[in-house]
């Protein structure tokens, strides 16, 4: 008896298999009413939760500003989130199961460039365009020719931040910690090139893992090398912890850092020890353009708080994905690659985008500082 | 530069003896390890930080909430992952634990979100100044408050009638049972206990820190167990020297190796302990 039921049970399911693929097959011809599907790839739990929570607002906020207006091509778009955890892993299967699933056209995401890279082979091999808003390593858009950063690559941001400490500043002797991952040994590596190329001096350089939460003994160790600034390759929830410990020290100095201390959040955990602290962006919540002032509006009404750099540049993906789609003409895959490495001055919150022949972003950069914790312009000063 | 590591060395390790002693009690009376001290700790720092966030900025408030809240836990995990688990395999409850782990941590991150909270500094003015060493008030608070607790443990394991029979069930529960002792309440009351140190020591570890996150307990979980096993999981005295041990000797391997080793020099004391002297400095040895 129950081989009998076995047996129709396995008739059951083999059927219904034949019959998804048959389905699957028919999609291709779907009905216009149908929406068009694009992937998001973000670590929605874990240690870099709040980055990818983020990218589901912006991204989100930004189909709906598209399908109001008319969708594409008279297409609403749709968006399916999956959570890779900030796990390279999880990132490469969740690669595998977008590219397999013919109803989307193309992916957004990862937040990290280490799951950036997991996943790339996998997009690569199936051919879907992988749009990254923020893997910011310069081995990542070079790698597939399906792959897009629009965030710049650190070797174009940290020489303009290697010049701002050394002309703009006036430092010469600068220590150096960053977190030890594919993102933060590159940006380390592309400061200290850029900064000893100018004549400064690295006096010493540490680096910490993913989920530390005592920096005390490595800043006392750095501060052992008497440098007049501090160089941090470090998100800003890190970097307001690094520097809460530093104040705790007691040690007063000048911090630099790349684009990614840039958030509302800094100020809020680092209190008065962010103080005196310099980087640069590309997106600037205070800027009066009235794209950037909607966009924070709105993004704060839906949400209850301010967007940030990592926020911004999401909505610029999905804004610019759809764009590429529009020039496109179509939602083939390959068109959609096509149209997205012509882009050419698209207009992003966070800047221009233009593409270099590899896929990488060519941005431009603002200074701006911490002064009685609010970020303002430096050269405004 | 070697005191202000070691000063450092004995702040953080004020927070691993918390919660190495949290390890230690519960696996004294049961032999489980309770993997889910790590979500215990960032549940007491939530609940130290909604105390100070919506109620009073006070400290001591803080702390209370995170003790109850710890308290609570543990005596939730007990009911939940030992009492309805017990005499099926001792692994199932282990891995229902580490179940209540993540559970506690997709569920803090539901209800306050993933973002990192800030949380305020107490007595952060300057305490004292020596050359390039400085100390300031809340770190000497931690670690007196942290003295003060592992002392009121030691009282209350030697001195009390719960605390004896903590020890007469850690000894051979069978037979405290055939002497009149009530086990089950026994080992509720350690695993309360356990939770409520690893409450204090989330609020105490988060003001340190000034951040409050629902990770945030992953990886101090994870060290500390490993001060337990380095100072002996059965042995209290042992939980306290490994935390402060563990803590000294990182401190000192990033000032001499690098940052980037200290992580590997907590979990090398831990696989070395375990394979060449798994009872740690001070355990006792166990007929298991």
């Amino acid at each position: 008896m129950s081989k009998v039921l076995k047996g129709v049970l396995f008739l059951a399911l083999a059927l219904g298999m034949v019959c998804s693929v048959y389905a699957g097959g028919k999609q291709e011809k779907a009905a216009t009413d149908e929406p068009v599907y694009i992937a998001l790839t973000a670590p929605i739990t874990g240690d870099y939760a709040e980055y990818g929570n983020n990218f589901k607002r912006s991204v989100e906020m930004a189909i709906d500003k598209i399908n109001a207006g008319g969708g594409v091509l008279g297409r609403k778009l749709a968006v399916l989130v999956g959570d890779s955890k900030g796990d390279p892993k999880e990132s490469a299967t969740l690669a595998q199961k977008w590219t397999s699933d013919p109803r989307i056209v193309a992916q957004i995401g990862d937040f990290t460039s280490t799951c950036c890279l997991a996943a790339q082979p996998i997009y690569d091999q199936a051919g879907m365009v992988q749009l990254s808003p923020t893997a910011s390593h310069t081995k990542f858009a070079q790698g597939s020719k399906w792959s897009f950063s629009i965030v710049g690559t650190q070797a174009g941001e940290q020489p303009f931040i290697a010049d701002y400490a050394y002309n703009k500043l006036g430092l010469r002797k600068i220590a150096v910690i960053h977190i030890n991952n594919d993102w933060g040994v590159d940006t380390a590596r592309y400061f200290t090139e850029n900064f000893k190329k100018l004549g400064g001096t690295i006096t010493a350089i540490e680096n910490y893992f993913d989920g530390e939460k005592d920096f005390t003994a490595i800043l006392t160790k750095l501060r052992a090398s008497n440098p007049e600034a501090l160089f941090m390759a470090a998100m800003y929830n890190d970097g307001a912890s690094i520097s809460n410990q530093r104040a705790k020290l007691g040690w007063n100095l000048p911090v630099i850092g790349p684009s990614s201390l840039y958030s509302e959040q800094l100020l809020k955990l680092g209190g008065d020890a962010v103080n005196n602290l310099y980087t640069v962006v590309s997106f600037f919540t205070d800027d009066p353009k009235p794209e950037i002032q909607s966009y924070v509006t709105e993004f704060q009404k839906r949400y209850g708080l301010k967007p940030n750099f990592h926020a911004s540049l999401a909505y610029d993906a999905m804004m610019l994905l759809a764009d590429a789609m529009k020039r496109a003409g179509s939602f083939d895959r390959d068109k959609i690659r096509e149209a997205l490495q012509a882009t050419k001055d698209f207009p992003g919150l966070a800047g221009s985008i233009t593409f270099t022949e590899k896929g990488d972003a060519i941005k431009q950069y603002t200074r701006v500082m911490v002064k009685n914790n609010k970020f303002e312009l430096f050269d405004k000063r | 530069m070697f005191v202000q590591q070691l000063i450092n060395g004995i702040t953080q390790g004020s927070i691993f003896a918390l919660l190495a002693i949290s390890f230690a009690v519960i696996y004294g009376v049961l032999r489980l390890v309770n993997f889910a001290t790590g979500a215990t700790y960032m549940m007491g720092a939530f609940a130290g930080w909604l105390t100070v966030q919506y109620v009073s900025r006070n400290i001591f408030l803080a702390m209370l909430a995170g003790l109850i809240t710890g308290w609570c836990i543990g005596y939730l995990i007990e009911k939940v992952a030992i009492k309805s688990l017990r005499g099926v395999a001792r692994i199932a409850s282990l891995i229902c634990t580490i179940g209540f782990s993540i559970f506690m941590m997709e569920i803090a991150t539901v209800i306050f979100g993933a973002e990192t909270k800030a949380m305020p500094s107490f007595f952060n003015e300057k305490a004292f100044t020596l050359g390039e060493v400085s100390v300031v008030w809340y770190q000497l608070f931690l670690v007196g408050t942290a003295v003060t607790i592992l002392l009121l443990l030691q009282v209350l394991i030697f001195k009390t009638k719960a605390g004896l029979a903590i020890r007469t069930v850690s000894l051979d529960f069978k037979t405290a049972g055939l002497m009149g002792i009530n086990v089950d309440r026994t080992i509720s009351l350690a695993f309360s206990l356990g939770g409520a140190t690893a409450g204090i020591a989330g609020v105490l570890g988060s003001v340190y820190y000034n951040i409050v996150n629902p990770t945030m307990g992953n990886l101090q979980g994870l060290k500390s167990f490993s001060a337990a096993v380095f100072g002996g999981l059965t042995s209290i005295p042992g939980a306290i020297l490994g935390g402060y041990l563990l803590a000294i000797v990182e401190n000192f391997g990033v000032q001499i190796v690098s940052g980037g080793y200290r992580d590997i020099i907590g979990f090398v004391i831990l696989v070395g302990f375990l394979l060449f002297r798994p009872r740690g400095l001070l355990g006792k040895k166990t007929s298991l």
